[in-house]
């Protein structure tokens, strides 16, 4: 969507902005049939954060690339497939019950947080202005599937 | 598709003494036959040349008759051949030998065939797990080896296939998936060939799977039968769980079982209930953690031995139930011998299917002790959402799998053990199929009364009194061996394949540093007139995941599978 439109009339601003609305909508439409349209649940900074969480406490058994090794990976098709059916919810209480594995629980409640932000990260979901609470995570019927 | 990361045999120097070439016979090789495994060479696998099945026998005593190597002589044990295999996850299968023939898996289901005397590789064979998960896999990527009959040697897979493969050219013959991978189920043990049949359990306690005993025709695959651990409404049984739960009730039969010729029934092991946390659960939650006898032609259970009623703290009923005899204040019995997750010593009457008598071989707190012959559990050492208890043994158990072996001639059980306790509280749960279903967080700590993280010990089975005990500051994690040598064997934590004493618990023998921790069980075989013995290295499997404050002693452990077989110069 070009912003060089200054010297153009208010009213065809108004007009063309609507024709973005509405083109967007349709394409967001489109992906969301296609993908489930991804909506931002976390910030930036908690996916930075969690990362350097997941070194910490995770990567021995999950590979520093979520790749797997004893644990699952954790990312990509393998992981959260279509046919695995996680949401959000899902994976957040599980892991902020029983991850790490050598000490479940252990974590404090906003690192859990930010590790569930680095997975939306990690398995292709944007990263936005609001800040994932634990109302949301464990509130969050959004499907887990990697994009 | 093979990752297996060592084109060639690797042999080594030591000590100076160059072995296998020169040691190895040059006549016949393996590829020249492959004796047959009959039903009646099964039936007496415990005299046979080689390692038929994963605890040697039927019985499952895990006992050589092979003096070759004894008390004597057994420090003159010496290298005759090692492979590389690499991979570094856990290495936990016994090798199966029959003739030259030398078949040991690997993490992931890899399958290699060697020669036994020359540690050529024969043939090598992947399980396809590409589009596998190992999403409802607990302990490392395991798997416990084979079993064989006919010409066919048989694997089941973490994706829960039992495969079935031509043992000269490695080719397969047959294979059949069980279950669907990554929902709940998976296998790793070894399978056990019996009749004509292949029978095999499945994992999944911790995933709320409904877990089973499956026979299968070993010509075919074909499914003969199927038996549920946990029990329908209407079933005997049946009403020991809350409606509905036992399909989510595990009972996972996760280690090959044993077979009594003498009343025809097949003993199997049953894993935890699920979720782990009882108070979702009210009730008895049979089969789980039990040993059942299943009639072999129809997996028709027959009875059952409850070693944990209405289990919370993930006391699985596995390990290996032996047949053996015994005579207890001075009655003989023929008795099973198995040493439980919940720390005690059962001895069982195969005939009355009643009590012999229990004692605890670790720090045992949460069965708290048995009356009328059945065992009663603390229960304020039960977890629940707001209580958080101290107990023992951990969820790990007084031991984990590592198999016992018993040896007739000392009338003695050797036990690997651990040293462990926990902390344990209910956390809340959901039932998703392909995530846990555990109910509970747990922290494992060190036993109070032992800071030692492990042991060997034997007991005399006539009296379940402790004979010897060697202490070990790393969790002892291997499985044990006997021959009629007067000898045990077993393998530690930090890569040395140890051969005992059998009377006196003395070392007699230590191997030179392995290239990794051992958790496996050894074998030995003969071939000519030369025993074998031999043993995966390969640290890996449950205790580093699961072990809590155990895993920093075992962390330092390197990591990459290697094959050893010794023998004397
Ligand atoms: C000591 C090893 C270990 C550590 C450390 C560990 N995990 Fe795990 N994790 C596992 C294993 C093994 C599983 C397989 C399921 C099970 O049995 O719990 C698993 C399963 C999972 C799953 C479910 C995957 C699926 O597809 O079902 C998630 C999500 C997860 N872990 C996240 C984490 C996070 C986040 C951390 C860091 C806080 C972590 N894990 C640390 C071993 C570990």
């Amino acid at each position: 969507m070009s912003s060089r439109s200054s010297k153009r009339s208010a009213g065809t601003r108004t007009l063309q902005a609507t024709a973005c609305a509405l083109l967007l909508t349709a394409l967001l439409a489109q992906r969301g049939e296609a993908a489930g349209a991804p909506p931002a649940l976390y910030t930036p900074a908690q996916a930075q954060q969690g990362h350097a969480v997941f070194e910490r406490h995770c990567a021995v058994c999950h590979g520093r690339h979520l790749e797997g090794g004893v644990g699952p990976a954790l990312t990509g098709g393998k992981f959260a497939s279509v046919k695995a059916g996680f949401t959000v919810q899902q994976i957040f209480e599980f892991l902020s019950v029983d991850m790490p594995a050598d000490a479940p629980g252990s974590l404090t409640a906003r690192q859990y947080l930010e590790l569930m932000a680095f997975l939306l990260q990690q398995n292709g979901y944007p990263a936005g202005k609001t800040t994932l609470t634990a109302r949301i995570a464990s509130g969050s019927t959004v499907a887990l599937v990697y994009r | 598709m093979t990752i297996i990361h060592a084109p060639h045999p690797r042999r080594r120097l030591w000590l100076g003494i160059a072995l296998a070439a020169t040691l190895a016979p040059v006549a016949a090789s393996a590829g020249a036959g492959y004796p047959a495994v009959t039903s009646a060479r099964l039936a007496k696998a415990a005299t046979d040349n080689g390692w038929l099945m994963f605890r040697r026998d039927y019985a499952g005593n895990s006992y050589a008759p092979f003096r070759q190597i004894n008390t004597r002589n057994v420090a003159g044990l010496t290298l005759a051949w090692s492979y590389r295999i690499g991979m570094k996850q856990g290495f936990e299968s016994s090798p199966i030998v029959n003739g030259r023939y030398l078949f040991v898996t690997t993490p992931l289901d890899h399958l290699i065939a060697f020669d036994a005397v020359t540690g050529k590789v024969l043939w090598t064979y992947a399980k396809n797990l590409a589009d596998t998960g190992l999403k409802t896999v607990c302990c490392d990527v395991v798997n416990r080896g084979v079993a064989l009959y006919g010409d066919n040697v048989y694997m089941a897979t973490l994706d829960n296939y039992v495969v079935a493969l031509n043992a000269r050219t490695g080719k397969v013959v047959w294979q059949k998936q069980l279950e669907p991978a990554d929902v709940g189920y998976a296998m790793t043990l070894a399978p056990l060939a019996l009749k004509g049949m292949v029978i095999v359990g499945t994992s999944g306690g911790e995933y709320g799977a409904r877990d089973f005993v499956e026979a299968l025709d070993a010509r075919t695959g074909r499914e003969l039968w199927r038996t549920y651990s946990t029990p329908a409404p209407g079933q005997p049984g049946g009403n020991t769980w809350p409606k509905g739960m036992y399909k989510t009730g595990g009972g996972s039969t996760w280690l090959t079982g044993t077979y009594d010729a003498s009343t025809n029934t097949l003993l199997w092991g049953v894993g935890n209930p699920g979720p782990w946390l009882a108070t979702l659960r009210p009730g008895k939650n049979l089969y789980t953690d039990s040993v059942e006898a299943l009639n072999p032609a129809t997996g028709r259970r027959k009875w059952y031995y409850q070693y944990t009623p209405h289990d919370s703290w993930d006391y699985d009923g596995v390990n290996t139930p032996v047949i053996t005899s015994l005579t207890y204040h001075g009655k003989r019995y023929q008795a099973i011998i198995h040493a439980d997750r919940n720390g005690w010593l059962y001895a069982i009457n195969l005939r009355t299917h009643k009590l012999i008598y229990a004692v605890r071989f670790a720090h045992a707190t949460s069965v708290a002790g048995f009356k009328d012959g059945l065992p009663y559990t603390n229960n304020a050492l039960r977890p629940t959402l707001t209580r958080q208890v101290f107990t023992c043994p951990s969820f790990l158990g007084g031991k984990n799998w590592w198999p016992v072996s018993v040896d007739p001639r000392t009338h003695m059980v050797y036990v690997p053990t651990i040293h462990t306790c926990m902390t344990m509280k209910g956390a809340p749960s959901f039932y998703k199929a392909g995530l846990p279903y555990l109910g509970e967080t747990f922290k494992v700590v060190h036993d109070p009364l032992d800071h030692n993280w492990g042991a060997l010990q034997a007991f005399d089975i006539d009296t379940g009194t402790r004979v010897w005990d060697h202490e070990s500051k790393l969790p002892w994690d291997a499985g044990a061996m006997s021959t009629a040598g007067g000898l045990v064997f077993s393998g530690t934590v930090n890569g040395h394949l140890l051969a005992f004493d059998a009377r006196t618990g003395r070392v007699l023998w230590r191997s030179p540093t392995l290239a990794s921790g051992i958790i496996a069980p050894p074998v030995t075989y003969r071939v000519g007139d030369r025993q074998y013995v031999a043993i995966l290295a390969g640290y890996g499997g449950g205790v580093p995941i699961w072990g809590g404050q155990m895993v920093k002693a075992v962390a330092h452990v390197p990591r990459g599978g290697e094959l050893y077989v010794f023998s004397l110069k």
